[in-house]
């Protein structure tokens, strides 16, 4: 499902800077852990693939200012035991969804990037993230993210959002 | 005689002692609360994000001080559900979901019907295609009309359709498919006004059993890729009112078979540049027919759901722009109580409480908080 809000996440903006202080002395580890999981996940991604050699993508894929969710409303499923391209385990991802279009820093390419959500568990509870590029009220489904879109499985329980690249924007 | 007049004194002070002793009480007491809530209770639905199958409804009085005199009941919504009120019954109306295992198992979609006075589940109607809305609570998901007759509920799966409910037989009537559109807005005896992708409204009036008697559109005029309108207006008599992203304000006039457009104008004026509506509840109108409208500044792509850090007062008929009220805390959505003396404006800020204020000076009064809430996006002021 996707919603909640920036509100929200300026509310626990203070707390995570709290955080972001007493994990500052770990953020070697924490890089490294980034590095590691960055290096197995690239491959995966398609559009990686698509640009070999080129640069792919930067920033936290567990960070609500990660590029490809510009347009989410939902917690992060890397965040859920999941990924931003899987759902964690026993979940089952929506066939239909909400669609952003996102600019990726690394190439300057704007990308079409599905939200699918996880579905058959209640809320995931963390790293709830709402950015609303695009986004648009809900008579315009396919581009609001305000609607659960646990549509289509087979329980409408939401539990998490992924961030899925099915291919790049056409040029305006 | 000494001795015995102090024996004589004590044995008086211990069986007054005695008569002081806490009586005991009836068990099994519960209170009740008035059929018509005075002007300034309010309904707040806290849509329990984090756990939504517990969603809440919290009855609070906004003049009360103490959080005990402020708290008078709640109920329960679950699953993200849309809520109404009727001002002829003593009811209110909750669409939820249902899961025959909890979180998991058959799916039962239902309107439940509270009773006023005792905060009670007294009837249901079961919602057959289980295809109702699921997302952000919005009031336009849960429509009275035909005065109060009827209520529609906004399906989307995606498809798009209402379910009408009989409320005065407390019977399922129908569907009707809104392919297209969304949400109802209440429009002339016996109909409503839908909200739509191509651009346009459409509206349908209904007979009393619920078919369409009628139906028309409007032209397309809302530029949804640029400047669109948001789903939520303030209703002024049956005018609605609906702000754009870019801060214009739309009239619709919603009292005859169909909608028809009203006048387009800007919420802007001298320096304003950049001030833009947004939140989740960001216009509402008072008894007077005033408008209020959430803003906040410096708006861009995707601020359309940012918390507002003024309130702005209209007039609609002249258009003017009355007052700004600077908020104490950033709001996401805001209500307003019924009357028409001293209305209150209920904020819910960013850190999930909700702020009092005097509508008309917009004078901070006290902040509501600690009742039980975790996310309470939407406020209804009692009807």
């Amino acid at each position: 499902m996707n919603w909640l809000m920036k509100k929200l996440d300026r509310v626990t903006e203070s707390r995570t800077r709290g955080v972001a202080q007493v994990t500052a002395r770990r953020s070697f580890m924490g890089r490294l852990a980034m590095a590691l999981t960055g290096v197995s996940a690239i491959p995966l991604l398609p559009v990686a693939r698509a640009q070999d050699g080129q640069p792919a993508e930067t920033g936290d894929p567990n960070s609500c200012d990660y590029w490809r969710y510009c347009a989410i409303d939902g917690f992060l499923c890397g965040c859920c035991g999941g990924s931003m391209n899987t759902c964690p385990p026993g979940t089952e991802m929506s066939p239909i969804t909400w669609i952003g279009t996102c600019e990726n820093p690394a190439d300057g390419k704007n990308y079409i990037i599905s939200y699918n959500d996880c579905c058959g568990k209640t809320s995931c509870g963390a790293c709830l993230c709402n950015r609303n590029e695009a986004d648009r009220p809900i008579y315009r489904p396919q581009q609001a993210n305000d609607i659960n879109w646990c549509i289509g499985t087979k329980n409408l329980t939401y539990n998490c959002s992924t961030a899925i690249v099915i291919g790049t924007a056409l040029e305006q | 005689m000494i001795k015995d007049s102090l024996f004589t004194a004590l044995l008086l002070s211990l069986f007054g002692l005695a008569n002081a002793e806490i009586q005991p009480e009836p068990l099994g007491k519960v209170n009740t609360l008035p059929e018509s809530y005075p002007p300034h209770w309010i309904v707040v639905h806290d849509a329990a994000f984090f756990h939504m199958l517990d969603g809440r409804q919290y009855v609070l009085d906004a003049d009360a001080e103490s959080l005990p005199e402020q708290v008078k009941g709640m109920f329960n919504s679950s699953f993200i559900a849309t809520v109404n009120q009727a001002s002829v019954r003593p009811e209110m109306y909750v669409a939820e979901t249902f899961f025959s295992r909890g979180s998991r198992g058959e799916r039962t979609d239902v309107l439940t019907i509270y009773d006023k006075p005792t905060l009670a589940p007294v009837g249901e109607v079961i919602l057959p295609n289980n295809n109702r809305y699921s997302g952000i609570p919005n009031q336009f998901a849960n429509t009275l009309i035909d005065d109060e007759k009827l209520l529609l509920i906004f399906n989307l799966n995606p498809a798009t359709s209402l379910s009408v409910v009989d409320l005065v037989n407390r019977k399922y009537v129908g569907e009707i498919p809104i392919p297209g559109c969304s949400l109802a807005y209440p429009t002339g005896k016996r109909g409503f006004t839908s909200i739509c992708a191509g651009g346009d409204l459409y509206s349908a009036q209904l007979n009393a059993d619920g078919t369409i008697a009628s139906s028309g559109r409007t032209q397309a005029f809302n530029d949804i890729d640029t400047n669109p309108l948001f789903e939520k207006p303030a209703m002024v008599g049956s005018t609605a009112y609906f702000p754009t992203f870019l801060a214009d304000m739309v009239e619709v006039d919603l009292s005859g078979p169909a909608a028809t457009l009203g006048e387009r104008w800007s919420l802007l004026q001298g320096d304003d540049g950049g001030w833009r509506p947004g939140g989740m509840t960001y216009a509402i109108s008072d008894a007077d027919g005033q408008l209020y409208v959430l803003m906040h500044p410096q708006g861009y792509d995707g601020s359309h759901k940012d918390p507002g850090v003024e309130l702005w007062l209209f007039d609609p008929q002249s258009k003017k722009r009355l007052a700004r009220h600077p908020l104490k805390t950033p709001a996401l959505s805001i209500a307003i109580t019924r009357d028409k003396a001293s209305p209150l404006i209920i904020a819910t800020n960013v850190e999930m409480a909700l702020d009092v204020y005097d509508a008309k000076s917009g004078k901070y009064l006290r902040t509501l908080t600690g009742f039980g809430q975790e996310t309470p996006f939407v406020v209804h002021g009692a009807r």
